[in-house]
């Protein structure tokens, strides 16, 4: 496969990820969009660092770190989901509505 | 080489199907088996790529952590028992165009952009001890700070999501 394809398929997932993110209305399925978009973004990192980087060690170094903010991202957001069901016993997206007033 | 690329294509198809059924399901449980085979299919390509640690990683963090962790959360709030709320149709439909223009945009960079392909280095320098180095040395302050912000994120996680024991 040639770099433009790898970043063809990355933007795919992007888009897959940006269309769960904004249409979904279940937050946990918000994040699993969330997750695609990082993901898209790793997979771009290492096509570039396959194809067009003279020292490959930089990008694995970016998608380790990538991985872990993702790991951090996704405790706060789980907590904050588990809380937030535990007061309002729901996790709509579009019930929680008390900013907009 | 045919062996090969019929792996890949593979891996490719199971990153697409599984992030397509990952934005299209309603029911929470299909989103999340879909990221999980959808990461699958990218710690492949990881792999062929030339980075068995990084997919490595993503096998054991990406789908041996945050996809469990998903899958607590998904129990924990009872998301599989409460009827899944539909779509409006307006907001899919917009949703749909706002990224589908963005695609349209990126297919439209890709194709108005040639990019510098150089080649790639000898096996030595995709070794894993060069990793190693280079999170200890060149990028010591990046690994430090990323260590401080897990743990801020553990200690956030537990305050936010433990319940207030102090009496009313």
């Amino acid at each position: 496969m040639t770099l433009e394809m790898y970043l063809l398929l990355s933007a795919v997932l992007f888009s897959l990820g940006l269309f769960a993110a904004l249409s979904q209305r279940n937050l946990i399925a918000v994040l699993i969009g969330v997750e695609l978009m990082m993901n898209a973004a790793s997979l771009n990192f290492m096509a570039f660092n396959r194809f067009s980087v003279t020292d490959p060690a930089t990008g694995q170094v970016f998608v380790l770190i990538i991985i872990g903010l993702a790991a951090a991202e996704v405790a706060i957001f789980l907590s904050i989901i588990l809380n937030l069901y535990r007061q309002r016993h729901t996790i709509d997206a579009e019930s929680i509505t008390e900013l907009r007033r | 080489m045919t062996v090969e690329l019929i792996v890949v294509s593979l891996f490719v198809v199971l990153a697409v199907a599984g992030g397509v059924m990952a934005a299209r399901s309603r029911q929470i449980l299909y989103n999340i088996i879909g990221l999980g085979i959808s990461l699958f299919g990218i710690a492949g390509l990881f792999l062929q790529l030339g980075s068995p640690f990084v997919a490595a990683m993503q096998l054991l963090i990406y789908i041996g952590g945050i996809v469990v962790a998903i899958v607590f959360a998904m129990m924990l709030s009872m998301a599989m028992t409460i009827d899944p709320p539909a779509r409006s149709l307006p907001k899919t439909i917009f949703a749909a165009i706002g990224s589908g223009l963005f695609l349209a945009g990126l297919v439209g960079l890709l194709n108005n952009t040639t990019f510098e392909t150089r080649p790639t280095a000898g096996d030595e320098a995709w070794a894993v001890s060069r990793i190693g180095n280079a999170l200890l040395e060149h990028y010591n302050l990046v690994f430090e700070t990323l260590s401080v912000v897990l743990l801020l994120a553990i200690i956030g996680a537990i305050l936010i999501a433990r319940r207030d024991r102090t009496p009313a």
